[in-house]
């Protein structure tokens, strides 16, 4: 019994929440519209929780992916604003994202460093950048093409499913991708499974023969990946790049793969659980909007939630 | 319910054994005492009182005190402050801690063991584990008024001690029972509960089996009462001869830990290495296993030269059973089928990297199998199963590599008779298959019984190899402190 | 699952709290709600809104944008009667195209214009200018040597420049002999003041320059200090800015060369918004797409006010 609510308890939490909107908001919460809207609004910080989970099950952190995200904007943003081509943009974003994972993983996997320190220097770093390159500014306006920022507005027509006029938005596409691919990885290729042995025992996994430096660098490096995306997408639905628009995904997706983690036997991070607790917190925003609670309120609600959706799981492993 | 019908019965003043393969219900009754279990029906009576157990303080009060086989001393103290830990520190003017009584105390506390040897200001960090668990029953001495203590709980006690280690401890627990306190003794090891006990109680599937002052009992007794079959022989004797390929040499090969390395391993050969603690055994395989690196001279796998890192050792058949299992071996979190398959993983996967779930799972299962594992399933976690079940994972998985090389550092070290019976078998059918083996143990009896020949070291440097029928366990521990002279 | 069961219960309370029925539900969001002037905004609008009887549901995302349009789309779905926002309009234009579908009319408070809006609430930046500027002129009595302190990059202080081009530019015998734009890395003062530093150097006959005109306060007070650094206080030299910060202000009650500037009415900003939006509910249509709130200009008679 207690180990079922161990297990179960976030996910039983997850539908207690479902199921209370729905009846407080019986008219607008439970629409396909609104669980479409929900999917898009959550989509780049499940971004950032999937490839957050990749380092995560290692047991490592990256506090860097906020000012990441708010980078790569700024580097797309300023290619576009130099009249370069919507692809170049991405393109260099993207790497800057992956050059900015390779740079913590060589931190924190060849000088040792603690992922918790290196990646808080990083966060700095990048930060800096993103202020010294955009000179703190935001860029908008017309320096963001509308291609670009029209692709966060627009998505799959729903008509054929007998959503008429409804849309599945292109950025809740691009963070199911984003999705498969991290559980594929995690779920389905030796990396993957790596990773996690990474997680079990890091001295045991390297006298078992695994590569544990290149392992945790190719890891931090796809975090960086998904990071960048994140930052993309985010310039994307706000047609402008601002140097610290990013930073409050990082505190949001290591609380979704917490909460995520509390769904698993082993206590390890698994994608799709991370997918819920990010789920959790889109949806309480959502809801709790819709019924006009006070932002603040909110707040102190979400961090409630969490802190016992983990304090329920410490007990329960205790009790045992 | 891993008790049934146990009986346990202490005297003060006298070392009581406590014998059982794992899962006998050991662990079980010493949690009883500890009051951390409670079981449905039990009397604890203490001098003809009866005594409740409810929860740790009832077992603290009633004088009982006990000493893991995990040591949690906390490393960046030092020895006193480890020794005074959870009691009252003496102060000065009522705040600043007075450092001075602080260490007198400690000092006390360990001269009361007949323990001169250890430095109360040093860092507990820089201890052999030997002297951690003597601070640890030195802690356990000090005591309010009042509180003292009527019973000591040594859990292993000798598992990760050397030799000579365990020498300074035995003489701890005569100066323990002198002092007219009852001993509980948990080992595994026959030779010492022969040497130092005074009583036994053996338990099987959670009954008392046995229980007899060990004047009045022998080995065979007690064996047989552990593991309800007679194990005439423990040490499987070679039955295929040595082959002439060399499969290993070492020629002045040195690393940061040992120098002067020189020998030759043979096909199907068993080479035991060993010697006082940290004197450079475990860091032989490791230079094979390329763990740490060649500094000077040659050491040859097959005769290409020693693999530069765990990673290419596996590649090339050596495998390696780590000294430490649950620090170095095992991922105790995960499955005994993840644990087994771990290093094997790029070979039993499909193309591109993607894992293949039947191939793990039909390779965890021919292994456990092959180690006669006893779990529930091979999905079953690690850290559920008992210390030798661990073991065996640990070896499942060295032997799935289809080993040339077998590296295996203390591999029944903690290890219950019956699993260590097993692990013998493997190792000499290993080796009868033509797999060379180099096994490090402090366990003089499975030296002597499973090696060819043995090489002691000394402080990095090592005895020229010496065939093991031409030794006795007295004519080895000798050489431990006279190598030179070999 | 006691512990989800109590959080529901708080959940429900609050909702009560916060929804009585059939009232004018009003969202304003915001990301800048920890800052000063949004607070007033804000505070004049709530007052507003209680008179008026609305349900107004403050929403502040912390800073983040993306969130805003978040929040937009959930008070379109929840169906409100009005949406007021305090952000860029063209960084959440997408969510304002929702509102636009939905015919939920979106006023900005102080917002910038834009076309999905029905109207920008805000104050005057043109007759802010001209207040000062005028000021300027009257008190050098429409002659002498004028150093002009600007930020073209961002258009609400580009806007303040233009006026003041033009009006000095009517004065023939005004002469900018300056016209500089400080490096705003660290607010402005520390840079102008190194600036007016060399203005002075390069001016050092007394009474060579007459006036400092600042398109807001801080480069004013860097060349306030730079003026009182050179010794050159005494010769007259008339300071302005815009905005009237805490700091301007004591500047100006201090009596000293900084003399005037203009204090926008926040809380008017904020009633008037109010204002906009019980017409926007009733249906009428806004015909300007800018509504203005008159500002204040500040010297020593009235900054003690």
């Amino acid at each position: 019994m207690i180990r079922t609510l161990k297990l179960y308890g976030t996910l039983i939490g997850f539908v207690t929440i479902l199921v209370f909107f729905s009846v407080q908001l019986p008219d607008t919460f439970l629409t396909a519209r609104n669980l479409l809207n929900i999917t898009q609004q959550v989509s780049m910080l499940a971004v950032v929780a999937c490839s957050m989970t990749l380092v995560m099950v290692m047991g490592d952190f990256d506090l860097s992916v906020g000012s990441m995200a708010s980078l790569a904007g700024i580097v797309a943003a300023l290619l576009f604003s130099m009249g370069y081509p919507i692809s170049v943009g991405i393109a260099a974003a993207l790497l800057v994202g992956v050059l900015g994972g390779v740079f913590n993983g060589i931190l924190v996997s060849f000088f040792g460093i603690l992922p918790f320190v290196a990646t808080l220097g990083t966060l700095t770093m990048f930060s800096g950048m993103a202020f010294f390159t955009s000179g703190g500014k935001t860029i908008f306006g017309r320096d963001i093409p509308t291609e670009f920022s029209g692709f966060a507005r627009s998505g799959l027509e729903l008509d054929q499913i007998g959503l008429i006029g409804l849309k599945l938005p292109y950025l809740s596409l691009v963070a199911l991708l984003v999705l498969v691919v991290v559980w594929f990885i995690l779920e389905q290729t030796i990396f993957g499974r790596r990773l996690y042995a990474i997680g079990g025992n890091q001295e045991a996994a390297r006298l078992a023969g695994l590569k544990v430096r290149t392992l945790r660098l190719c890891a931090f490096a796809m975090t960086g990946f998904g990071a960048a995306i994140a930052g993309l997408m985010y310039a994307s639905r706000v047609a402008s790049a601002n140097p610290t628009q990013g930073s409050g995904l990082m505190l949001d997706a290591i609380a979704a793969v917490f909460l995520g983690m509390t769904m698993s036997e082993e206590g390890e991070p698994r994608v799709l659980y991370s997918l819920i607790g990010v789920l959790i917190l889109g949806i309480l925003d959502n809801g709790l909007t819709q019924m006009s609670v006070d932002s603040y309120i909110r707040e102190i609600l979400v961090g409630a939630i969490i802190v016992t959706a983990v304090a329920f799981s410490s007990i329960t492993k205790q009790s045992r | 319910m891993a008790l049934s019908s146990a009986q346990l019965d202490l005297a003060p003043g006298r070392v009581h054994a406590l014998m059982g393969e794992n899962g006998a219900g050991k662990s079980t009754l010493i949690k009883i005492l500890a009051g951390v279990q409670r079981a449905d029906t039990m009397d604890v009576t203490q001098d003809g009182q009866a005594l409740t157990l409810t929860n740790a303080e009832d077992a603290r009060n009633a004088g009982f005190r006990f000493i893991h086989q995990e040591l949690n001393i906390v490393p960046h103290l030092s020895v006193a402050e480890n020794i005074l830990l959870g009691w009252a520190y003496p102060k000065r003017f009522g705040i600043a801690i007075d450092w001075k009584r602080l260490e007198q105390q400690a000092e006390n506390a360990l001269l009361r063991l007949g323990v001169d040897h250890i430095d109360v200001t040093l860092q507990a960090a820089r201890l052999s584990t030997g002297d951690r668990m003597l601070v640890k029953i030195a802690g356990s001495l000090v005591s309010l008024d009042g509180e003292e203590a009527q019973l000591y709980v040594l859990d292993e006690p000798t598992a990760a001690l050397s030799e000579d280690e365990a020498e300074k401890l035995f003489r701890v627990i005569e100066q323990l029972k002198a002092a007219g306190v009852a001993v509980l003794y948990v080992s595994h090891r026959m030779n010492e509960v022969m040497r130092i006990c005074d009583d036994v109680t053996v338990l099987r599937d959670g009954k008392t089996v046995l229980s007899s002052p060990i004047a009045d009992t022998n080995r065979q007794q007690i064996i047989f009462a552990m593991t309800g079959r007679d194990l005439e022989e423990v040490h499987p004797k070679r039955k295929t001869p040595i082959g002439k390929t060399i499969v290993c040499t070492a020629k002045g090969a040195a690393t940061a830990e040992i120098r002067n390395i020189d020998f030759e391993l043979h096909e199907g050969e068993i080479i035991g290495i060993c010697g006082l603690t940290n004197a450079g055994q475990s860091d032989v395989l490791q230079m094979f296993m390329g763990v740490s690196s060649l500094l000077e001279g040659e050491a040859l796998v097959a005769g290409q030269p020693a693999p530069k890192s765990p990673s290419e050792a596996w590649q090339r058949h050596i495998a390696y059973v780590p000294r430490e299992r649950r620090s170095e071996g095992l991922m105790l979190r995960r499955s005994a089928q993840d644990n087994i398959v771990l290093p094997h993983l790029a070979s039993l996967s499909r193309s591109a990297g993607i894992t293949h779930s039947k191939a793990e799972e039909a390779t965890a299962k021919q292994f456990s199998n092959a180690v006669r594992l006893k779990a529930d399933s091979p999905r079953q976690s690690v850290y559920e199963l008992s210390g030798g079940n661990q073991q065996k994972v640990v070896f499942a998985r060295a032997l799935a590599a289809a080993p040339k090389l077998l590296l295996l550092d203390e591999p029944t070290r903690g290890v219950d008779v019956g699993a260590k019976f097993d692990i013998y078998s493997l190792m000499r059918q290993a080796s009868s298959d033509g797999c060379s083996i180099l096994l490090t143990s402090s366990d003089l009896p499975e030296l002597l019984g499973m090696c060819d020949r043995i090489i002691i070291m000394r402080d990095g440097v090592q005895s020229a190899p010496i065939p093991a029928d031409a030794l006795t366990p007295a004519k080895l521990l000798a050489q431990f402190y006279h190598s030179e002279a070999a | 699952m006691l512990n989800l069961k109590s959080v529901a219960g708080a959940l429900v309370a609050t909702a009560m709290s916060f929804a009585p029925a059939l009232a004018q539900n009003v969202t304003v969001v915001t990301p800048y709600l920890a800052q000063p002037g949004t607070q007033m905004f804000v505070e004049g609008f709530k007052a507003e809104a209680e008179g008026m009887g609305w349900n107004a549901n403050i929403v502040d995302t912390a800073g983040d944008v993306a969130a805003v349009i978040s929040r937009i789309e959930d008070a379109v779905t929840q169906n409100v009667d009005a949406i007021v926002i305090n952000v860029d309009p063209e960084q959440i234009a997408a969510g304002l195209e929702v509102a636009k579908e939905a015919g939920i009319p979106v006023i900005g408070m102080d917002s910038g214009a834009s076309p999905l809006l029905q109207a920008n609430v805000t104050s005057n930046g043109y007759a802010m200018a001209a207040e000062t500027s005028v000021y300027v002129a009257n008190r050098i009595a429409g002659k002498g040597r004028v150093v002009m302190f600007v930020f073209d990059p961002f258009p609400p202080v580009q806007i303040r420049g233009v006026i003041a081009d033009a009006v000095f530019g009517n004065f023939p015998d005004i002469e900018v002999i300056d016209r500089i734009t400080p490096d705003v890395q660290d607010g402005g003062i520390a840079d102008s003041r190194a600036k007016m530093e060399a203005i002075l150097a390069a001016n050092p006959e007394p009474g060579s320059i007459s006036a400092v005109w600042a398109a807001w306060d801080q480069p004013g007070l860097g060349a306030l200090q730079a003026i009182e650094a050179a010794g050159r206080e005494g010769e007259g030299i008339v300071i302005v800015g815009i905005d009237a910060n805490p700091q301007a202000r004591d500047a100006i009650a201090a009596g000293g060369n900084f003399e005037a500037s203009v204090a926008q009415d926040f809380v008017g900003i904020g009633k008037a918004t109010a204002g906009v939006v019980s017409r926007a509910i009733k249906g009428e249509e806004i015909k300007e797409d800018v509504v203005y709130v008159p500002t204040v200009l500040i010297t020593t008679a009235n900054v003690g006010e």
